[in-house]
């Protein structure tokens, strides 16, 4: 599998938004698995990857195409997925959303549903501040410990 | 006729059982108490619910006096990314009481859908809370007749069974004993058991052609089995192995 192939497949993941790609071919096996909003991680399993002289590919290291979302200004706080699932911006489809860009948001204030498996995990603010960023894009996957929201506290 | 609530209290005199003969969401009651620190196993049941609620909202019938309408609080110490894995233990406890009671033979649809001939008799939801778990568990007992247009097909146990009817107090009783012998399995033998437990119980985790719901839409492909947090994965029909993390499957029939 050659490096511009592995690139490709880096673009069908991204375009495609699944959360995880895994692809075999005779020896080769590759697997990437997407951090929304925080890169890729590519896990190669070639059999000659860590013999120089076979002329394979080098041992990779994950790629990380996204730097991670920055806090724009110091103060300000993530708000991060406590769980692996599916993020739900309003309670039913259809259903005005929890929270908007602007909005004032007091400690307890739910801001989005994680899904795990049929386990529904409100998220709550645990600060007040002002919603200054929705990082994920609604029923998209979330990794453990993706930036959801940020909250310019005040 | 209105659920013997002595005699479920007399099995479990251990448990805390609060019970309603009508309440909106058993739901929303048990969310109440768990949050002014209501003890592991607290259950809250009605035999009637006004506004049983599915996923996202959505409608659960619940017909007075002929299921199962409950809420059960879980305080159970695991690390969060473990918790998923509790939503598999509700659809084995669930699927074990009614075994016993009914001799039924039943399958679970990922992630806890109870079937019996691929109709679903019982849905289980789960909420969590900042330090508990409130899983709602509805099961079609008693009723002899199920609304058509359901978005997946359902069935009672009693028409499942012939037209037999089942006494709910004593699947409730071992409904509840079912959830304490499997919460003790997890917490004794670590959530692979509960995975290895779930795959032999469900015709769905491997070798099961399934429509999903991907990101772009509708997906086809066939199962692969677990993944050490019970997520499915499933090779898609372009040969790509995804892992659904979120809700239902269903049979391709295609």
């Amino acid at each position: 599998m050659t490096i511009e192939e592995i690139k490709e497949l880096i673009r069908v993941v991204q375009e495609t938004g699944i959360a995880e790609l895994e692809l075999q071919r005779g020896e080769n096996r590759v697997r990437i698995r997407t951090n929304f909003g925080i890169g890729h991680e590519v896990v190669l399993h070639h059999p000659e990857a860590y013999n120089a002289a076979a002329g394979g590919v080098a041992p990779a290291a994950p790629v990380s195409t996204q730097p991670a979302p920055a806090p724009e200004d110091e103060k300000d706080v993530l708000v991060k997925s406590p769980i692996v699932g599916t993020y739900y911006d309003a309670p039913s489809p259809g259903a005005a959303t929890f929270v908007k860009v602007g909005d004032q948001v007091e400690p307890g204030k739910v801001l989005c549903i994680i899904e795990s498996m049929k386990l529904m995990n409100e998220i709550e603010a645990e600060i007040a501040g002002v919603l200054v960023a929705k990082l994920v894009e609604n029923g998209r996957p979330v990794e453990y410990g993706e930036a959801l929201f940020t909250i310019r506290p005040n | 006729m209105p659920l013997d609530i002595s005699f479920v209290r007399e099995q479990r005199p251990e448990g805390q059982i609060h019970y309603f003969s009508t309440l909106g969401s058993t739901m929303t009651a048990a969310a109440g108490l768990a949050a002014s620190g209501a003890p592991h196993g607290t259950v809250v049941i009605a035999d009637e619910q006004t506004a049983g609620v599915g996923r996202f909202g959505r409608q659960w019938h619940s017909e007075a006096g002929a299921g199962i309408y409950c809420s059960v609080i879980m305080r159970l110490k695991l690390p969060s990314n473990g918790l998923p894995v509790v939503t598999l233990l509700l659809g084995l406890a669930t699927a074990e009481a009614i075994q016993r009671i009914t001799n039924l033979s039943c399958d679970l649809r990922w992630p806890n859908d109870v079937l019996v001939n691929e109709r679903k008799v019982a849905g289980i939801l789960a909420q969590l809370n900042e330090d508990s778990i409130v899983a709602g568990i509805g099961i079609n007992v008693n009723q002899t007749s199920l609304p058509e247009n359901l978005r997946t097909p359902a069935t009672s146990l009693r028409l499942a069974a012939g037209g037999r009817s089942f006494a709910r107090e004593s699947l409730l009783v071992a409904l509840l004993d079912s959830l304490d012998e499997f919460t003790a399995m997890l917490a004794e033998q670590g959530p692979e058991s509960i995975l290895r437990t779930f795959t032999a119980a469900s015709s769905y985790v491997t070798h099961r052609r399934i429509v999903f719901e991907g990101n772009q839409g509708p997906n086809r492909g066939v199962t692969l089995g677990l993944d050490d947090n019970g997520f499915l994965k499933v090779r898609d029909e372009s040969g790509l192995v995804q892992t659904i993390y979120t809700g239902g499957v269903r049979p391709d029939v295609s």
